[in-house]
């Protein structure tokens, strides 16, 4: 690999992996951290390497399977969004104390803003809360570089690294020159320690003991001591910036003319902040200003803040990105010098999200809606969330919440004696990332509900990755397959059937028997199975096509506009009458049931 | 090569290939030799919310990110999105966009109505507006789907990168059995 190339930040960490000889890497898809380990698969493929690299269940399971390979002394990595990192909690924690042998990275993407999440939460205030040093890249080039310093981190205090990119990292690109690969020599071999590997509490106090010493000495590291930019630079007053509130920093002071009068330090290890450093810029600085995404972590770790201006002192936002502009304006006020005015906001309405023209969970939220229209509906996350502009979807809370929120519903409402309808959706990963242990939950309670899984064969929001179900892993690997009927059934549920939502008339009806059981018997799944419309990956048969024109019938009564919210489906205000866009209608069908005039009609190719 | 950094904003919907575009700009200035940082929202708005890329070169670029009223030029890939963008841009910058209307689903459901007004707006605002009919010139070219590529061509023509960058990042980008069409397309967009 000589040649410069243009890769988006999740791909160069995912090259950083491969060149620190990485041999196992799992992770769960989610925004802005699912092309870490496509980017892994994808050069694993290319330099031939033996490694494992695997789409695990979710979260916690990704991070425990490659803990399990450091522990037994290899190189190993997981990767996830920041909201990843909580349902991956428990073994974080507890890993932190027990040490690794092999290094072991847990690369935790935090989305600033948020632009794709639920939480604008700071994951390096996880690896505080659990002890484990974080290493905060500024842009892709050097987040690869820290994947490379993190694994020596790791191996050289025998503790879980934390590497923590935000959005505008992994979603950068770059040009890069990476640097050479070559497979890793090691070979698995676990040392077995019982006082170590399975330490009771007695063996925990002093495993936090020794945890703490490996603190102190971190905190003095030199390979991730802070740098100073413009060392010419000797005001009495310094910033201090991490990730990519440094580079916004740097071509601020370039704009406003402070380069070399203000200085400013970049800090890549904010946990634990370098206490040298600490006591030096304490002494040295009259005003410090600290610049971080997105709580103030190295702020708290500054011990005399009298005379420090950050998230803390609510001098910088503590809500929302830190953009280039937000950080001219306090960059400005900082050096005591006029800030710009700041431009006037876009006007007009905004574009909100919508479900794909030709999407099956569309036709699955219509049929949910006529088969309990009056009822409650818990959803979840993935695409199926965009439900909200059908009236679909009434919660979203996190992965795997719908069934117990449903559950929740149904034991709340029977104290009261009258219990509504719930219909309850989950996407067919988000099912088994989480869904499981609610069912078993909601069966062993009585909860009596509808649980439509919209299996549409992919994990979609995050940009096709498998599932479970489907027989390939990372990389097209091919993989063993689980059935979802089968769990479900396994679980104790009754009544469990399976229907194509494109069909909508025997859809429709499918669901309204699921309601009348649910009502009566107990708790009834439906399973709405038809691929995705935009994955490629899909190697299934499609559904038939059924191209669709509108006749004269119609009398523009917008009821198909308003209650399916196909953007296909195009109010003409000119001609006063629905119109096809033919350059995006995907041939589905679907609308052809739901006009009640029936003036959408099928029309020859 | 000058200190100064070039901001190119893509904007438009999900769905409508921003961000192979913003690839293909990024290779034709790395192949320039510049130092390229591009940035983009992945996820949710990708299901046909606004989406706009950032664009960056020169000859040491930090930021990922086009501050707000320091863009150069605007690509628009939509009218409405072109217009909601205007304030990313500084004054005087270039402003090239696609003649297509995508209706929002506030337009849909008849909530709000569409300006007919906006390349008016636009061009009275920035003297240096292009509209651009990329479909019918992207049909001449051979695929009504090419209409990124004259466009892409046309911003090509505000910037000041040799052609022959331009032709290997399309054939690096683009697949092969659409080359033929995508090189007649961008030449037609680099002739306006």
């Amino acid at each position: 690999m000589t040649e410069r190339m243009l890769l988006l930040g999740n791909e160069a960490m995912a090259h950083g992996l491969v060149e620190a000889g990485c041999s196992v890497v799992a992770s769960y898809p989610g925004t802005p951290a699912s092309e870490i380990l496509s980017g892994v698969a994808q050069w694993q493929a290319r330099y031939r390497l033996p490694m494992h690299v695997e789409w695990a269940v979710n979260e916690k399971v990704a991070l425990e399977i490659a803990y399990a390979a450091s522990q037994a002394g290899l190189r190993a990595a997981t990767a996830m969004k920041q909201v990843g990192l909580n349902v991956a909690s428990d073994p974080f924690m507890s890993a932190a104390y027990l040490g690794v042998k092999g290094g072991f990275l847990v690369i935790s993407a935090d989305d600033p803003g948020p632009h794709s999440s639920q939480t604008e939460q700071d994951s390096r205030l996880m690896a505080m809360s659990a002890k484990v040093p974080v290493l905060d890249p500024d842009s892709p080039e050097q987040a690869l570089e820290l994947v490379k310093t993190g694994f020596e981190l790791s191996e050289a205090f025998q503790v879980p690294v934390m590497l923590r990119p935000t959005t505008r990292v992994c979603h950068a690109n770059q040009d890069i020159l990476p640097g050479p690969v070559a497979p890793s020599e090691r070979k698995a071999l676990f040392e077995k320690n019982p006082a170590r590997w399975a330490a009771t509490p007695n063996f925990r106090h002093r495993l936090h003991l020794e945890l703490e010493e490996k603190l102190a000495r971190i905190a003095a590291w030199e390979p991730t001591a802070p740098r100073l930019f413009n060392p010419a630079a000797t005001a009495p007053r310094a910033i201090v910036a991490a990730g990519v509130a440094a580079a916004h920093a740097r071509e601020v002071l370039r704009d406003l003319g402070l380069q070399d009068t203000l200085p400013l330090w970049q800090v890549v290890q904010p946990y634990p902040l370098h206490s040298g450093f600490i006591t030096d810029i304490l002494e040295k600085y009259d005003d410090i200003l600290v610049l971080e995404e997105t709580a103030g972590i190295m702020e708290l770790q500054l011990a005399d803040r009298y005379r420090v201006k950050g998230k803390c002192s609510g001098f910088v936002p503590v809500v929302g990105e830190l953009s280039s502009e937000k950080i001219a304006g306090i960059i400005a006020a900082f050096a005591g010098i006029p800030a710009e005015e700041p431009p006037v906001p876009p006007a007009g309405g905004g574009r909100r999200p919508t479900l794909c023209p030709g999407c099956p969970h569309r036709a699955s939220f219509y049929a949910i809606k006529r088969a309990a229209p009056k009822g409650i509906y818990p959803s979840d996350i993935g695409c199926y969330t965009l439900g909200t502009n059908l009236g679909g979807v009434d919660t979203v809370l996190c992965m795997g919440a719908a069934v117990s929120q449903a559950a929740g519903f149904y034991q709340a409402y029977r104290l009261g004696g009258e219990v509504p309808d719930i219909v309850a959706t989950i996407g067919d990963s988000t099912f088994f990332h989480a869904g499981i242990p609610p069912l078993i939950d909601a069966v062993v309670q009585d909860a009596r509900f509808v649980l439509v899984i919209l299996d549409n064969a992919t994990t979609a929001m995050t940009g096709n990755q498998p599932t479970p179900a489907l027989g390939w892993g990372a990389g097209g690997v091919p993989t063993a397959t689980v059935d979802m009927e089968g769990i479900v059934k396994a679980c104790g549920v009754k009544f469990c059937k399976t229907g194509r939502p494109g069909d909508l008339p025997a859809f429709t009806s499918l669901v309204k028997e699921a309601v009348a059981f649910a009502r009566t018997e107990g708790l009834a799944v439906v399973i709405a199975r038809q691929p995705c419309v935009v994955d490629r990956t899909f190697k299934g048969e499609r559904p038939p096509r059924r191209k669709v024109g509108i006749s004269n019938d119609c009398n523009s009564c917008r009821y198909c506009v308003d209650q399916f919210e196909c953007p296909a489906l195009v109010y003409d205000e000119e001609r006063k009458r629905v119109v096809i866009d033919t350059l995006i209608c995907t041939d589905c069908g679907v609308c052809i049931d739901v006009c009640p005039r029936m003036a959408i009609e099928e029309v020859g190719q | 090569m000058s200190d100064t950094v070039t901001n190119i904003l893509l904007v438009g919907v999900g769905g409508q290939g921003i961000l192979l575009a913003s690839e293909i700009l990024s290779e034709a200035f790395m192949q320039a030799g510049f130092d390229v940082k591009k940035s983009e929202i992945h996820g949710m708005s990708q299901r046909g919310g606004s989406v706009v890329s950032h664009v960056r070169y020169g000859k040491e670029v930090h930021s990922p990110i086009v501050p707000e009223g320091e863009g150069d030029i605007l690509f628009g890939f939509e009218i409405m999105e072109t217009y909601r963008s205007l304030p990313l841009l500084k004054n005087g910058a270039s402003v090239v966009a696609n003649d297509l209307c995508i209706q929002p689903p506030s337009v849909l459901l008849g909530q709000e109505t569409y300006p007919t007004d906006l390349p008016e707006k636009i061009a009275a605002l920035f003297p240096k507006f292009l509209l651009v009919d990329g479909q019918g010139l992207a049909a001449e070219a051979g695929n009504v789907r090419a209409a990124n590529t004259v466009l892409l061509g046309a911003v090509s023509k505000r910037l000041d990168i040799a052609d022959e960058c331009w032709i290997k990042a399309l054939e690096k980008m683009v697949p092969r059995k659409a080359l033929e069409v995508n090189l007649k397309a961008f030449q037609l967009g680099r002739s306006l």
